[in-house]
């Protein structure tokens, strides 16, 4: 049971139905999921969802079919209760190696991103250099990306997409090849984005039960289910959805130490190697 | 690790000092070998200072202006060019023409000749077209792989940032690729000059260093040759150079990912 009193409200993404195929193998068949919006009483709360599952489950196709990189075979992906299928820009992409553009500046980046949004130049040059200063990132913003390191990196294309999205950003394995610090960091700086606004919604893809338990309030298992035989049947899906309020395991400072999220995340790894 | 051994160690880094070094030991090596070789056809360096001193007193310096000038126009020409072939690539309608383009670099100049002097007015513009041709084919070529070698991610970024499929090229095509852009020119401006004598051999009327190669080269006057392959390299060099730095200078961002500055 929930400690902290909340209730969900709209919906703010919804992947209704969304199957696809290649060369008629199914890769995704019948997801569905929505991430409805977190009210808590008197403070601003951010929606953080982890997708969890195994190597080749889809998990990657299913993120640029939400990013609306890739259109499904069927089905759709809307966000903010639109009637039609999302467009690519709705929804920011943090791909896993931080892609930026190498031959513009740090604030050249961030501009670009920002004037998208925000026609008014000096409007744009405002927010990103707030956005700076909020990450720590005031003193790069004259470097090129080459010059960053893979946490500023980070957090310079993360600002890129919060600048131009419409409160959702996308993460593909934020926690890949980070040491035990850098990963509590990247938790923290999930956590801080959700948190800047109401409507702000992370999604994070990862393998990493244990870091994707720690920072999300729901988590979504994708994976194929088996015949009666035991025998992998093609097409993942999602098979199981987790909601962490509920269980009283999020929002809580040093939730990782405490035996219920042991006993949470020794749940979710025995699920996840039946997948 | 000792100086020595550092020389012949696999991607180990040398000082600059020691760099300039090794340089002006191997150009001596090379002029020594060249001195002192016993090949009697082969002009020594003294005969071929020589042979340049008297041609410069003979017109070569007019003569190299001339094939400057002409092979400037046809790298620029053939630059801006490529890089509107190559850009088109991004529209199906024509990545075929584009990539026959692309292939016509088999074939012999000489035997279009008949078919480009038939469609030019002039010398100066049959050797235009020759060498703006002959750049082309390569740049094409060059410029697609370097197209073709962009990351999916890249234009995912540009997509996610909301751009429309003609900002997308223009920053993830255009501005994104203007270093490799420089790269593939360097390359291919030197092809301009292995071209050019060639051309000029073809089309002799406005003179130039290739006629006066072609020339020596029959009369058998070999110290010459030499003399203006020489003069050829030096120039080429200082054409290379100027991209160069032209390169780092628009593009810093080029070179800091790289282990070799």
């Amino acid at each position: 049971m929930a400690s902290t009193p909340y209730s969900l409200g709209q919906t703010l993404l919804k992947i209704d139905n969304v199957c696809l195929e290649y060369d008629g193998r199914p890769v995704l068949k019948n997801v569905n999921a929505e991430v409805r919006k977190i009210i808590v009483p008197g403070r601003v709360q951010g929606q953080v969802v982890g997708i969890l599952g195994p190597s080749g489950c889809g998990k990657t196709t299913l993120f640029r079919i939400i990013a609306g990189l890739a259109p499904p075979t069927s089905g759709r992906v809307s966000v903010n209760g639109f009637d039609r299928p999302v467009r690519a820009g709705e929804v920011g992409v943090v791909a896993q190696s931080y892609p930026l553009f190498e031959h513009r500046t740090v604030f050249g980046n961030l501009m670009l991103g920002a004037k998208q949004k925000e026609k008014d130049s000096q409007v744009a040059h405002d927010k990103v250099m707030a956005l700076l200063r909020e990450f720590g990132l005031e003193d790069k913003f004259n470097l090129y990306p080459a010059q960053l390191s893979g946490g500023q990196r980070q957090r310079c294309a993360i600002i890129q997409q919060i600048l131009c999205s419409e409160h959702f950003l996308l993460m593909d394995e934020p926690f890949s090849g980070l040491d035990l610090l850098m990963l509590e960091k990247t938790c923290e700086l999930i956590a801080k984005v959700a948190d800047m606004d109401d409507l702000n919604t992370i999604i994070v893809v990862t393998h990493d039960v244990t870091a994707a338990c720690s920072v999300a309030d729901h988590l979504w298992l994708m994976g194929r289910d088996a015949d009666s035989e035991g025998n992998k049947l093609p097409g993942s899906r999602i098979v199981q959805e987790y909601n962490l309020i509920e269980r009283d395991l999020c929002w809580q400072p040093n939730i990782i130490t405490t035996p219920q999220f042991t006993s949470f995340v020794r749940e979710v790894k025995e699920e996840f190697r039946r997948l | 690790m000792t100086p020595v051994a550092a020389l012949f160690a696999p991607n180990s880094v040398l000082s600059g000092k020691a760099v300039r070094i090794l340089v002006a030991t191997q150009v001596m090596i090379v002029l020594a070998l060249w001195a002192f070789n016993p090949f009697v056809l082969l002009p020594k360096p003294l005969e071929v200072l020589r042979a340049l001193g008297d041609m410069w007193q003979e017109g070569l310096g007019a003569e190299l202006i001339t094939s400057f000038y002409l092979n400037l126009q046809a790298i620029a020409v053939a630059t801006v060019l490529s890089l509107l072939m190559a850009y088109a690539m991004v529209m199906p309608f024509f990545r075929p023409v584009v990539a026959l383009i692309g292939k016509l670099r088999f074939l012999s100049l000489v035997g279009l000749t008949f078919f480009f002097t038939l469609m030019t007015r002039s010398g100066h513009q049959l050797k235009v077209s020759l060498l703006v041709f002959s750049v082309s084919v390569f740049f094409v070529t060059g410029m697609a792989d370097v197209i073709d070698s962009i990351p999916k991610e890249k234009f995912d970024l540009a997509r996610t940032l909301r751009m429309g499929e003609w900002r997308v090229v223009w920053e993830v095509i255009v501005l994104g690729q203007v270093d490799k852009a420089f790269d593939v020119l360097r390359q291919n401006a030197a092809i301009g000059w292995m071209m050019l004598t060639m051309v000029e051999g073809i089309v002799r009327s406005e003179g130039g260093i290739g006629t006066i190669l072609l020339d020596q080269n029959h009369h058998f006057r070999l110290a010459a040759v030499f003399a203006i392959q020489l003069t050829l390299l030096m120039l080429g060099l200082l054409q290379d150079y100027g991209i160069g730095m032209t390169k780092n200078l628009l593009c810093p961002y080029a070179a800091l990912t790289l282990e070799r500055k």
